[in-house]
């Protein structure tokens, strides 16, 4: 069984994308990340199984087409986020909008910080507790 | 004994006599004096005293006219109502008298013939009963129901109408002829379902509120009349049962109010109530996707700054950073721009005159002559109307939908643009009552990448995009902008397309402001 996790960001800003993958290098250099840059074809291509499901998916919100909450709500209804912890990733952070992607079954929302060591720190806590309570979930 | 008999009677007939002049003195109520064929006045009872207030030594001897009024004099009345009584045997007339002291009352009197055994008239016996109390109270009556008809038929303000028991109209004041405007003759028999709609009507409205005001002895209702001239007017109207004494309704009394400047101003207050919520509405959604799209290239600023300072040493990768903090600030600069641009379009400093559009396309034309030759771009136009507009939003309209195009479009551009006129019923999602609106039709229509048929409405809201930002620059602020030009024009913008087929614009502007 490997232990090289995986994970995915789908966002239509190729700075954003840049700016995600080069945090997640500096605190697993070991990790896969990949980035997907249209929401409409990143979830026909995970929910057909063509794209592999990762272990941890961050959904930009603002995008053209289909937004992150459609991209969410989709995932969820097909089914095809498996053992998959999806997370919020955006600009701004409205009430309403955060209690409805934690009802459609979203780990976090995270507002993207203006800082790369904040960002390092938030996704260092997510990866971290998902492993202590990935263990945890093993052990059952 | 017969003697004494006769005797007897005579005596007993005397004590008779005796009793009835007695009892005629006595009367109170009852002025009865007797009067000789001339007039004159030959007998005097207690009640002649009270009304007249003469003492029988004053009066005994004097002619009955005394009483009576120097017009009745002129008119010699007292004559007349002795001849008359003298041919038929009997005179009544009622008027005002006067007393021995001057003061008047109002007698009621009965002259009577008094005949000898042959037929002769000797006399009269003239009754007389002082009805001034009752003559007061019913000229108070009478005044006060003239003055209450008087009212009633003289208020302006308020139709009152009187309406039988099955709603036929019955009476008509000028309160009802200002606000229904049929004249009393015109109207009076008619149904008072008459000043409903045909709607009202047809749903049985009148009737029903009949029915309440038979049932619980009042209904009330406001709603759309029509006068006579078949305009509309907003009436307050409250119907009443008239009852009769056993309790049974015998009429019912409407009263209209004409409500309508009221009315109307109470609907622009509701219209102007939601036109603010929807601003109100437009301008958080503004507010919030402003800071959104606003953040955005400064945490990218403030990201690749840090990013930098942490990789100051090498020199490539900072380079590459700057590039890209640059791209942000400029980024930044663009969206206050626009932003700016859009929320100076409001309704209210939008000032109109006569444009012609052909002028507003070739000056669109030269401020892209840079990139129209650079893509090798086409605008092919028929001829374009004058149009009541402000010149130069509709300059940006034209440079927006044109630089769309091209911005658009993998090949070289074409650009087509014409103009029709056509009703305002060809406008789908118009607002209502424009229909027989005229609108001039401005279709803009390219070769572009199109869009999918389903975001045809999504296009033109703010920071909408469809495309990612590395594939077409642009702020998602130019289609919203297209929007609320043409709005403020009070026209209609719309948008068809499909994927790979190229896009088309409508755009809908009155012919008249």
């Amino acid at each position: 069984m490997s232990t090289k996790k995986s994970c995915l960001i789908i966002d239509d800003d190729p700075d954003d994308q840049d700016i995600f993958r080069l945090c997640i290098r500096d605190i697993d250099p070991d990790m896969e990340c990949n980035a997907l840059g249209d929401s409409v074809a990143a979830v026909s291509m995970l929910s057909e199984g063509s794209f592999a499901l990762p272990d941890f998916i961050f959904l930009d919100v603002n995008m053209p087409k289909l937004n992150g909450v459609e991209c969410l709500k989709t995932l969820k209804a097909r089914g095809a986020a498996g053992k998959t912890r999806i997370y919020m990733y955006s600009t701004t952070s409205e009430a309403a909008m955060v209690a409805q992607c934690n009802e459609l079954g979203a780990s976090g929302f995270i507002v993207k910080p203006a800082s790369p060591v904040e960002l390092r720190q938030i996704l260092n806590s997510i990866l971290n507790s998902a492993n202590t309570s990935l263990e945890n979930s093993t052990q059952q | 004994m017969n003697g004494q008999q006769v005797e007897q009677g005579a005596d007993h007939f005397s004590r008779i006599k005796d009793v009835y002049k007695k009892m005629v003195e006595e009367i109170q109520d009852y002025a009865i004096i007797l009067l000789d064929k001339n007039g004159i006045i030959r007998n005097w009872n207690k009640g002649a005293e009270k009304i007249k207030r003469y003492k029988d030594t004053e009066i005994i001897g004097k002619h009955f006219s005394i009483f009576y009024l120097p017009e009745d004099l002129a008119i010699q009345l007292p004559r007349q109502l002795l001849m008359q009584a003298e041919e038929t045997g009997r005179a009544t007339h009622e008027g005002w008298r006067k007393r021995s002291d001057g003061s008047r009352f109002w007698g009621s009197i009965t002259i009577t013939a008094v005949h000898d055994d042959d037929g002769a008239v000797i006399g009269y016996c003239k009754v007389t009963r002082d009805l001034t109390d009752k003559k007061m109270a019913e000229d108070q009556l009478r005044m006060s129901e003239e003055r209450y008809h008087q009212m009633v038929a003289e208020v302006q303000d308020y139709a009152i109408i009187l309406l039988n028991k099955q709603g036929f109209i019955e009476n008509w004041n000028a309160g009802a002829e200002k606000i229904k405007g049929y004249r009393a003759e015109d109207i009076i028999g008619k149904h008072f379902e008459i000043f409903y709609p045909t709607a009202d009507r047809e749903s049985g409205l009148p009737m029903r509120l009949l029915h309440v005001a038979r049932t619980s002895g009042r209904a009330t209702h406001e709603g759309w009349r029509v006068r006579k001239d078949g305009s509309r007017f907003w009436g307050s109207i409250t119907i009443t049962a008239l009852h009769g004494k056993d309790g049974t309704v015998i009429g019912f009394t409407k009263v209209t109010r004409d409500l309508t400047e009221k009315k109307l101003a109470e609907d622009k207050l509701a219209a102007y109530t939601s036109e603010l919520e929807i601003q109100n509405r437009e301008l958080e959604q503004f507010a919030f996707v402003a800071s959104h799209d606003l953040q955005e290239p400064l945490r990218k600023i403030r990201t690749f700054a840090e990013l930098i300072r942490e990789n100051f040493n090498d020199e490539a990768l900072a380079k590459n950073y700057f590039v890209r903090l640059e791209t942000a600030a400029r980024r930044m600069s663009e969206l206050i721009r626009s932003l700016l641009n859009f929320s100076r379009l409001t309704r209210e400093t939008t000032h109109f005159e006569d444009v012609d559009l052909n002028e507003i396309l070739q000056d669109a034309k030269q401020d892209f002559e840079l990139l129209i030759e650079e893509r090798h771009a086409q605008i092919i136009s028929g001829p374009l109307p004058y149009v009541s507009g402000n010149r130069l939003q509709l300059g940006q309209l034209f440079s927006n939908l044109i630089s769309n195009s091209i911005k658009f479009c993998q090949t070289d551009p074409v650009i087509r643009i014409t103009a029709t006129t056509v009703n305002g019923n060809e406008i789908t999602d118009a607002a209502p009552g424009v229909d027989d609106k005229q609108f001039f039709k401005l279709t803009f229509s390219d070769n572009g990448i199109g869009f999918e048929e389903q975001y045809k409405q999504l296009i033109f809201s703010l920071f909408q995009r469809l495309h990612g930002k590395h594939e077409y620059a642009g702020t998602g602020i130019g289609l919203a902008l297209c929007r609320k030009i043409v709005e403020n024009h009070n026209g209609y913008i719309d948008a068809s397309s499909r994927p790979g087929q190229g896009a088309v614009f409508n755009i809908f502007l009155p012919c008249r402001q």
